[in-house]
């Protein structure tokens, strides 16, 4: 593999001139090996490390009735998450091959009016939203009505956001800004309660969450789906069947 | 007419350069690299906006199958060293099985008969995820056998039972709580302090779940830290792409 060459063999050597040698060494099978252990490598890491989103749950503990922190019923939104899924159990996928996450909603006290004693909700605040990203600047779905309750916060983040951008003030400063501002109980800012039904998808609820974060949120909690939620829905359905 | 000699031309290519390429690559990719651990199931987590790292010290890993397995994973501190190796992740391990083993014994009367050369072997073990009283068989088991045995989510003997475990104390207060519980209590009270802070602040506790697996099933187990008053909890999530 590794040859000596002897250069200018052309028998006019002087007498007493050094040899000329010029080395070959075959790196082929260095480089195969190489090649095997990049492989090997490239097979067995983790190059993207996995996020991690924090989230802090009440305590199970019963709490008096009168020591609860009650929501006020103008802040209060409460988003209900679902997920349809096929007789085996797995989420079906809707026309955009996205999952079918649906998001119920009421704004304050769920309203369950039945004036002519029929037995049937007559009218309920329950809404329905679905999950989708921006459409250029324009924001879409739960995001735009989530965006709107909490429009003062936002505005001012964004006056703050501009300030960083510019280079007027560090990323420190603005990131400390921006927490005091999602704070500040001046503001109108939305309460909002996430519940979720028991079939719907570990993502929809993180998705949920992750809406938070971007409609910057302060106030929010995981709760548990109770009966008026599950019969809203109900009733939403029945009146909403294809 | 003279015959045209055709020079003969060396095949020889200089691999030389190619061989520098190929050792930077393998140097980077040997620097960077974080070795997959290895896990019962593949779940694909949810992705978020957040952009909080996972830790790889000092982190208790729940990790929930879409089938409502629930496994267990304990990574001790970074440096192995720090105060004298106790706190690594294989001494770690083997506390908290000793505890596990001590608080189930203690809860339900059983033996588990889970001996010394168990918790050597189980603190090898990454990812663990069987009852307490099939620990014992499921560690005599060989290596490729125990995969064999973890792998299969239609086993009832697989995952940690969140089944209610009943018991009477001393002054005949009936306090209910189930193996998951015990194991996150044991890991808890493992005796490294910074891990314990880190549970504490919600950093320490990891929950990864498949994006598909219904909500119920991911509620008990977050009941479960609630009932033990872990609050504060992080959930593993992918970053989340453009067209998410």
């Amino acid at each position: 593999m590794a040859q000596i060459e002897q250069g200018g063999g052309d028998g006019k050597k002087k007498k007493g001139a050094q040899k000329k040698m010029a080395i070959h060494v075959d790196f082929t099978p260095m480089v195969d090996m190489n090649m095997l252990l990049i492989t090997f490598f490239m097979l067995c890491t983790t190059m993207i490390k996995s996020q991690t989103l924090n989230i802090s749950l009440p305590s199970n503990e019963k709490v008096e009735q009168a020591e609860q922190n009650k929501a006020k019923e103008s802040e209060a939104i409460t988003l209900i998450l679902a997920t349809d899924r096929d007789s085996q159990g797995n989420v079906k996928n809707g026309p955009d091959g996205k999952p079918m996450n649906t998001i119920y909603y009421y704004e304050g006290k769920p309203v369950v009016d039945d004036a002519d004693k029929d037995g049937l909700i007559d009218n309920s605040n329950l809404k329905v939203e679905h999950f989708v990203g921006n459409e250029g600047n324009e924001v879409q779905g739960i995001r735009r009505i989530l965006h709107n309750k909490n429009k003062k916060v936002l505005e001012k983040i964004d006056e703050q956001k501009a300030r960083w951008r510019n280079k007027e003030i560090s990323e420190e400063e603005y990131q400390a800004l921006a927490k005091k501002i999602r704070n500040d109980s001046t503001l109108s800012r939305p309460v909002v309660i996430i519940k979720a039904t028991p079939e719907a998808s570990w993502e929809s609820v993180i998705t949920a969450l992750d809406e938070m974060q971007i409609n910057q949120i302060s106030r929010y909690q995981i709760d548990n789906i109770n009966q008026v939620d599950s019969v809203l829905i109900l009733d939403y359905l029945a009146k909403n069947r294809k | 007419m003279g015959k045209v000699k055709i020079k003969r031309k060396s095949t020889l290519i200089d691999m030389t350069a190619m061989s520098d390429v190929t050792v930077l690559l393998l140097t980077f990719f040997m620097l960077t690299s974080t070795f997959l651990q290895k896990e019962p199931t593949t779940v694909i987590t949810p992705s978020s906006v957040s952009e909080i790292k996972v830790p790889t010290a000092n982190v208790a890993s729940v990790l929930v199958s879409p089938e409502g397995k629930v496994f267990l994973s304990v990574a001790g501190e970074a440096d192995p060293n720090v105060a004298g190796g106790e706190w690594a992740s294989e001494p770690i391990r083997a506390e908290v099985l000793r505890k596990a083993v001590q608080t189930y014994e203690k809860y339900t009367g059983k033996k588990t008969g889970i001996t010394e050369g168990d918790i050597v072997k189980f603190s090898k073990i990454n990812m663990f995820g069987v009852p307490l009283d099939v620990m014992h068989s499921f560690l005599e088991l060989s290596q490729t056998k125990q995969d064999e045995f973890i792998g299969d989510m239609n086993n009832p003997q697989v995952g940690i039972p969140l089944k209610d475990i009943t018991y009477t104390d001393q002054d005949g207060n009936k306090v209910t709580t189930n193996e998951f519980q015990i194991w996150m209590r044991a890991i808890y009270n493992s005796g490294n302090d910074n891990l314990q802070s880190a549970m504490k602040s919600g950093e320490g506790i990891a929950v990864k779940a498949d994006r598909g697996t219904p909500y119920t099933t991911v509620h008990q187990v977050l009941d479960n830290l609630q009932t033990m008053k872990m609050n504060r909890f992080s959930v593993m999530t992918a970053l989340k792409t453009e067209k998410d």
